[in-house]
């Protein structure tokens, strides 16, 4: 049985494990489904609700996510990237897509102006994990543009040209602060 | 406006955060990516950070979300892995069978056709039953499976505390009979503890396991243990603090919020 192999000693245990787990879901593994939910709906969901900020459109989009995992998982290619990044990636599409429509960006913004969502403050982020520890510091390390316009396009879903105009700043600059500020935190996270 | 190539490659970071304005620019991008593997492998670090960035802001989501989603999962055909998977699934024999007995049935005339027709429908009904069985054993073997799945998860994480490059192990005695031995490792704030040899549980009595703060911070429950043949374990514990101690007590059946007695083996945990 596989379960009785002896991890490795380095710990990428639980990636690689997930990794397996969304191969099984490609064969039609619905208790291996079941797993990767249990892993993955929690940042799918908060993710969304980050760039949504509405809980009832955001576990609607959650939803499609999810079930687009499971039908199109045999796309997923191990060799190509984690299945985290595989889920979430299609999870911030998703995401992204919903709010990028004029209308919806009104709407989302009316909404942000009756409820004070603190979606840019990056010390809202804390959570109890040490991984969500470890991104704070990292995010805590880029500097403050860097900062804001990582935080603006990824966490806020807006395109970088919205990133300019809401910094007042020319297009090429925030082009290289994100990516800048993106090698920092990849670095500093220790991303390979 | 034409970019530059050189102008193409720093927007890696801009398109892995899907933050390119329209669909035309991702296209352009998309092409110039198929040309240069710097920026593939670029991009594909920038997606693990902001997987690690997501993780950061992971919510529970509504309960209702893991029934909705699972039910869609149970009537919702997957994709085929390639367009060769895709013409083999389309070659179904059901399909290819019924024109070809009708033509049989042509053949042998129509009393033939009839009983085989007879045939047919009990034999269909045969099917259905046969179907519905096989629904439900392919229901419980997924259940099975899931319980395994979480047993293998559970296994993983015990055994990457045993490897992990700082973990340290202590057994001890305790004053009841029987040792207990941890491996912990500070860096993962983990710790599995097995037992063996603990005495009997008498009727109405089970052994829980604490983590003890150091002064000042609280007592936590970290469940029962577990004695199969007099030894127990192994069983991971999460969590462990700066100045913690792991400790063993006999509760009543049940256990408690906080212990009733004194442990009958303490061992440092941090």
């Amino acid at each position: 049985m596989r379960a009785s192999e002896p991890e490795s000693p380095r710990q990428e245990g639980g990636e690689q494990h997930l990794d397996d787990l969304l191969v099984r879901v490609a064969r039609g593994d619905q208790a291996a489904f079941e797993a990767v939910y249990d892993t993955l709906a929690g940042p799918v969901y908060g993710l969304i609700l980050r760039v949504v900020r509405d809980p009832a459109q955001s576990e609607e989009v959650s939803q499609e996510v999810l079930l687009e995992a499971w039908r199109t998982a045999a796309r997923f290619d191990p060799a190509k990237g984690t299945a985290a990044t595989w889920v979430l990636t299609i999870a911030h599409r998703r995401a992204v897509d919903r709010v990028r429509s004029a209308a919806a960006a009104t709407a989302r913004e009316q909404r942000t102006a009756e409820v004070p969502v603190p979606h840019d403050d990056v010390a809202a982020i804390v959570e109890a994990s040490l991984d969500a520890q470890r991104v704070r510091e990292c995010l805590e390390g880029l500097t403050e543009p860097q900062r804001e316009s990582i935080a603006l396009a990824y966490y806020g879903g807006y395109s970088y040209r919205q990133v300019g105009e809401r910094l007042g700043t020319a297009l090429s600059t925030i082009k290289t602060r994100i990516r800048d500020g993106l090698i920092r935190m990849r670095d500093c996270l220790g991303v390979s | 406006m034409a970019l530059l190539r050189n102008d193409q490659h720093t927007l890696t970071g801009v398109y892995a955060l899907d933050a390119l304005d329209t669909a035309a620019e991702v296209t352009r991008f998309e092409r110039h990516l198929n040309r240069c593997d710097n920026c593939t492998g670029e991009v594909r670090g920038f997606r693990e950070t902001a997987t690690r960035m997501a993780m950061a802001v992971a919510q529970q989501p509504p309960p209702t979300l893991r029934a909705a989603v699972m039910a869609d999962v149970a009537r919702t055909r997957q994709v085929p892995a390639a367009d060769e998977g895709a013409r083999h699934a389309r070659r179904l024999p059901r399909r290819t069978l019924l024109p070809r007995l009708a033509m049989a049935g042509a053949a042998l005339g129509l009393a033939a056709a009839i009983t085989l027709a007879v045939v047919l429908v009990n034999t269909n009904s045969q099917l259905s039953q046969t179907q519905q069985q096989l629904s439900q054993a392919q229901q419980e073997l997924s259940q099975a499976k899931r319980h395994l799945i979480l047993a293998q998860t559970q296994l993983a994480a015990i055994n990457a505390v045993r490897t992990a490059a700082d973990a340290t192990l202590v057994t001890k005695a305790t004053s009841i009979g029987g040792r207990v031995t941890v491996v912990k490792s500070a860096a993962k704030r983990q710790l599995v503890v097995t037992a063996s040899g603990l005495p009997p549980l008498t009727a109405g009595k089970v052994y829980q396991l604490w983590l003890i703060g150091a002064p000042g911070n609280k007592i936590r429950s970290e469940g029962l243990l577990a004695v199969h043949n007099g030894r127990s374990g192994p069983v991971l514990i999460s969590g462990v603090l700066q100045g913690d101690t792991f400790g063993i007590t006999l509760e009543p059946r049940g256990g408690t919020v906080q212990p009733t007695v004194a442990p009958f083996v303490g061992i440092p945990a941090s």
